[in-house]
Parts: C-alpha cells; sequence; structure tokens
C-alpha cells in the first residue's frame, strides 16, 4: 500500500518536473507564404510565418525542419518578428540557431527560433524567416558545349517542412527567365513568365513533404570561390595591409569540346552564354596600393573606382571562365589604420572589420581570415556573430624576434551576406612601438662600436 | 559609445619629410665621427666623445632608416 502510494508519487512528481513549455505539437502556422529566389547560383528562400500557440502553456521557441540535403547547404538562417501593423512595422531580430531533436524522422535538421518574449496560449506572431542555400542547382546536362545554354534542376517540397500543422500555405518559385523546360506539378501549381505558383495548399499535417524539381534555365554567373585566404596585417605605424589569395572556379555546368575564341567573340550573346569574365571586388572607401597579380605576374585588366562610401576594383581573369575551369590570383591593398583600429573603455585595441569575401554574387567554399597582430600584442580572442573555427598562429615579419600573433578565424560555406563587422581584441602597450626602431639604431651603434674597435685595437707584432 | 580610433603616434604624411632630415642629421655626425677618428692620434683621442658622438648618430641613422622604411611603404 505504501509502495503503491510512493510509485504514485513519483509518477506525480515526473509528470509535474516536465519543463512548462509546448512541445512541438502545441504551436501551429495559421498561414505560411514562401518565396523563392532562383535567379542567381545563391539560392535565397522567404518565409513569411503566422505562428500560433494552440496549446495551453507560453511557447518560448519554435523549430524550423530542413530537410538532409538542405541541412548541408544551408549558409545562413535569420529570423525577423514583425509587430505593428501596415506602415508602422518593426522588425526585430530573433535568436536562430542549429539543433538537434532526438526523435527526428528521415533525418531532419532542425534550427531553433526563440522568441522576443514567449508566446501566450491563443496568442499569434508573425515572423520573416530567411534562408541561404548554397551548391543548390545541379546542373543539367551536366556538360555542355559552348554554344549552349545552362539548365539547372531545383529539389524541393511544394509542401513547406515543418514540424507544426499548416493550415495554409503558398509557395512562388521566381526563375531567372522564362525558360524553364519542366516542373513538377502537384496542383494547385502554375506558372506565370518567371514565377511558378505552388498551392494555395490547406491543412497539411506536421512532416508532409511534397518533392518537385524545377528544370530551368540559369545563366547567371556561378562564381565559386574554392578556397580564399585573407590575411589582413596590422602595423600601428599608420596601415592595415591586406592581402587575398583566391582559387576562382565556374560551378556550373561543364563545358566539354573545344574552345572557339573566333564564337566567343563574334557571337558573344549565343557564345558562352554561361560563361562569365568580369568580376566586381567591393573594397574600403580609403584603399590605395592596390595590386591584382597571380603566379605569372601583374594582371592589367582591372578598372578601380575609388569612392566615399565603398571603392569597386572590377577585374578580369585572363582567360574567361567556363563551366570547371579555374582561375588563381592575389588582390592586395592597403587601408589607414584609424578606419579599423579602435581602443575600447577597457584599455584594450581592437580591429573592427568585415568578414566575408569582398566580391560580389560568390559562394566561398572555404574561407579562411588570419588577422596578424603586431609583435607584443597579448590576449587575442575574436568576436563574431556566427560560428566560426578559431585558432593561433606565429608569423615572423619584417624586424621580429619573437614573431607575430596570428588570429585565424576559419569558416565554410561563406555567402555575400555574411559579410558583417567582426571584432578582434588584444591588449598592447604602446612602449613595445619603440622596439622596432631600438633594434635599428643598436644596428647601427654595432657598426660604429666596430670601427671603434678596429682603430683602437693595436695589431702590432714589433714592439713600439 | 563613440569608440576612440587609433592612429599612428606621427602623423603619415609626415614620414618621407622626417626620413630626410633624421638621415641627413644622422649622416653629418656619422661624418663629425669619422673625421675626428682619422685627425686624432692615438694619444689625444677621447673615448667618451668617441662614444657619444656614435651613440647619437646611431640613434638618428635608426631612426631614419625606419621612418624611411615606412614612408616607402614598408610598414615594419
Amino acid at each position: 500500500m505504501a509502495a503503491r502510494i510512493g510509485i504514485f508519487a513519483v509518477v506525480v512528481a515526473v509528470f509535474l518536473s516536465i519543463p512548462a513549455f509546448s512541445s512541438a505539437q502545441d504551436l501551429q502556422i495559421v498561414n505560411a507564404e514562401r518565396r523563392i529566389d532562383l535567379s542567381s547560383h545563391i539560392v535565397k528562400a522567404f518565409l513569411t510565418l503566422k505562428v500560433e500557440n494552440i496549446g495551453k502553456s507560453a511557447a518560448a521557441e519554435m523549430l524550423l525542419a530542413f530537410s538532409p540535403t538542405q541541412i548541408k547547404n544551408l549558409a545562413m538562417v535569420q529570423a525577423l518578428a514583425i509587430t505593428g501593423k501596415k506602415k508602422k512595422k518593426t522588425y526585430l531580430p530573433l535568436d536562430v540557431k542549429p539543433t538537434e531533436q532526438p526523435d527526428a524522422p528521415n533525418d531532419t535538421g532542425y534550427y531553433r527560433v526563440t522568441f522576443v518574449s514567449p508566446l501566450g496560449p491563443g496568442e499569434t506572431v508573425s515572423l520573416e524567416v530567411l534562408y541561404i542555400l548554397t551548391h543548390s542547382l545541379e546542373p543539367f546536362p551536366v556538360e555542355i558545349t559552348q554554344s549552349e545554354s545552362q539548365l539547372v534542376y531545383y529539389h524541393d517540397s511544394a509542401v513547406i517542412l515543418s514540424p507544426y500543422h499548416v493550415k495554409q500555405q503558398t509557395t512562388f518559385v521566381k526563375t531567372p527567365s522564362t525558360r524553364v523546360e519542366s516542373f513538377t506539378s502537384i496542383e494547385p501549381a502554375n506558372r506565370a513568365g518567371k514565377e511558378i505558383k505552388y498551392g494555395p495548399y490547406e491543412n497539411r499535417a506536421s512532416y508532409s513533404y511534397a518533392p518537385v524539381i524545377i528544370h530551368f534555365e540559369n545563366n547567371s554567373p556561378f562564381a565559386v570561390v574554392e578556397e580564399l585566404v585573407r590575411e589582413i596585417e596590422i602595423s600601428h605605424w599608420g596601415s592595415l595591409q591586406i592581402t587575398e589569395n583566391y582559387r576562382l572556379t565556374h560551378g556550373g555546368a561543364r563545358h566539354k569540346g573545344v574552345f572557339s575564341r573566333v564564337d566567343y567573340q563574334s557571337k558573344r550573346s549565343v557564345s558562352g552564354a554561361s560563361s562569365f569574365n568580369a568580376l566586381l571586388a567591393v573594397l574600403p572607401p580609403r584603399v590605395n596600393s592596390v595590386y591584382y597579380r597571380d603566379d605569372i605576374g601583374n594582371i592589367s585588366t582591372s578598372h578601380l573606382r575609388t569612392g566615399f562610401r565603398k571603392s569597386e576594383l572590377e577585374f578580369e581573369p585572363r582567360y574567361p571562365l567556363f563551366g570547371g575551369w579555374r582561375a588563381t590570383f592575389i588582390i592586395g591593398y592597403r587601408v589607414p589604420l584609424e578606419d579599423y583600429l579602435f581602443e575600447a573603455s577597457d584599455g584594450r585595441r581592437y580591429l573592427n572589420f568585415t568578414f566575408g569575401c569582398p566580391l560580389v554574387e560568390t559562394i566561398v567554399n572555404k574561407l579562411t581570415i588570419k588577422v596578424v597582430l603586431p609583435e607584443g600584442s597579448k590576449d587575442p580572442s575574436a568576436i563574431l556573430p556566427f560560428t566560426v573555427n578559431q585558432d593561433l598562429q606565429v608569423k615572423y615579419s619584417y624586424l621580429d624576434i619573437v614573431g607575430r600573433t596570428v588570429v585565424v578565424l576559419q569558416k565554410d560555406n561563406v555567402v555575400p551576406t555574411h559579410n558583417v563587422p567582426f571584432q578582434v581584441y588584444y591588449t598592447f602597450k604602446p612602449i613595445y612601438m619603440l622596439a622596432e626602431p631600438f633594434m635599428l639604431v643598436s644596428a647601427f651603434f654595432f657598426v660604429f662600436v666596430a670601427s671603434l674597435a678596429y682603430v683602437h685595437i693595436d695589431l702590432n707584432i714589433a714592439r713600439k | 559609445m563613440a569608440a576612440k580610433p587609433i592612429a599612428s603616434p606621427i602623423p603619415v604624411a609626415l614620414y618621407p619629410t622626417l626620413s630626410v632630415f633624421t638621415l641627413t642629421i644622422g649622416l653629418v655626425i656619422t661624418a663629425i665621427f669619422f673625421i675626428y677618428e682619422t685627425t686624432s692620434s692615438r694619444k689625444n683621442r677621447s673615448l667618451g666623445k668617441e662614444l657619444a658622438t656614435s651613440a647619437v648618430a646611431s640613434v638618428f641613422l635608426g631612426f631614419g632608416s625606419l621612418f624611411l622604411l615606412l614612408a616607402s611603404g614598408v610598414y615594419v
């Protein structure tokens, strides 16, 4: 009898100790509208969700689900909460983090979005989610000749994958041109010009998935930087020297057959429709000493336009890039120190610089940023709005004795939306700046002392 | 919370001028040192004077070469 009461008490205690937040089934998406932009090789999807809490307890967060292939290619997920109506809408950024759920069906990946304030029972909230996918357009045919246009597959689901019940949803897909070879039709679906509309779909259960394939023409430049190493060297004597090593490829349908320069130059609109030869790099405003070279030497096909808010370097590799072709080059430039190095309130110095790649509309598969701190810097630390791999190295440069500390930040799958400022903090005593001139002074003094010794030493054997 | 920008202790535009002046002064004092060495005899040479001249000359030459490096773009 006592044992039974004991067991009952334990069971009640277990039930009471379950957290008072809703589980996945207590939220419901009333309305979802998804707009997928397939104009460039970076796929951008905008999701507008109206989420309602149909449970009995407050919900502090919700989950966004992605299929296993999408999770691998996701470069960035951002969420905003919309408050206010019509003209007075305000957008508040929400915290989004990747998460894992133990009972995920078919290896679904999740991102957890935390609300501004917990959603009470019966309340609704409007969210806008932006997610960016890289390497999601699959070229088909895989190989094309110079005179063909590039056609790609896009795989997705007509029904939004969600752990919650979705009452009403529509998906709009925007293609870059009106040429769409085929698209899977899941009623009601229709195409008008450059837009394909899937929906509206009513009352879909959680985790419902309707795979579709859209086969369309996309001749936008598939510029993929396989590896980019950016080195930012800080010199307290007045400048920041940035050196960028690029390995650029064309990530679209591979080129087969010969390359005819005659066809390429005479029929430019038809020949090499998916190739590209010009690239644009956005550099800081007060930039000087810009150079663009590769292993052979200087590459003169470049134009630099400096401006007040930014500078633009329009450059061309030595040859146009077709599918599967590569180009390796180095871009370097110098910027004044006072634009980027600041003193924090606690006495530490910090570098405020932009992360990411200066090239527009390019994906970087592997990005490494090395911040070379001057000799004598201690306690380096980096603050970034997203996760990167951090490491420390030592580099020996001009007039160095102990070497310079290098903060190495490494990230995969970087898109232009990652071009946000980041900070690297370190402590530095200004007296250490005198170490370099002191080395030069002592070198010259050594020469003088050597000449003095030569003059004073008597090497005569004969006694005077 | 306006962060204070950190700049070089010496204005960057002054580097070429400074390098010319400090190097000239350094070379003049080096010349004085070597003239003293060659014109004085072993008996009336004063080690203190020699060391003082060489110290001043090496300071000026050291800073001059630093500003020369900075002016030519090698930001050490």
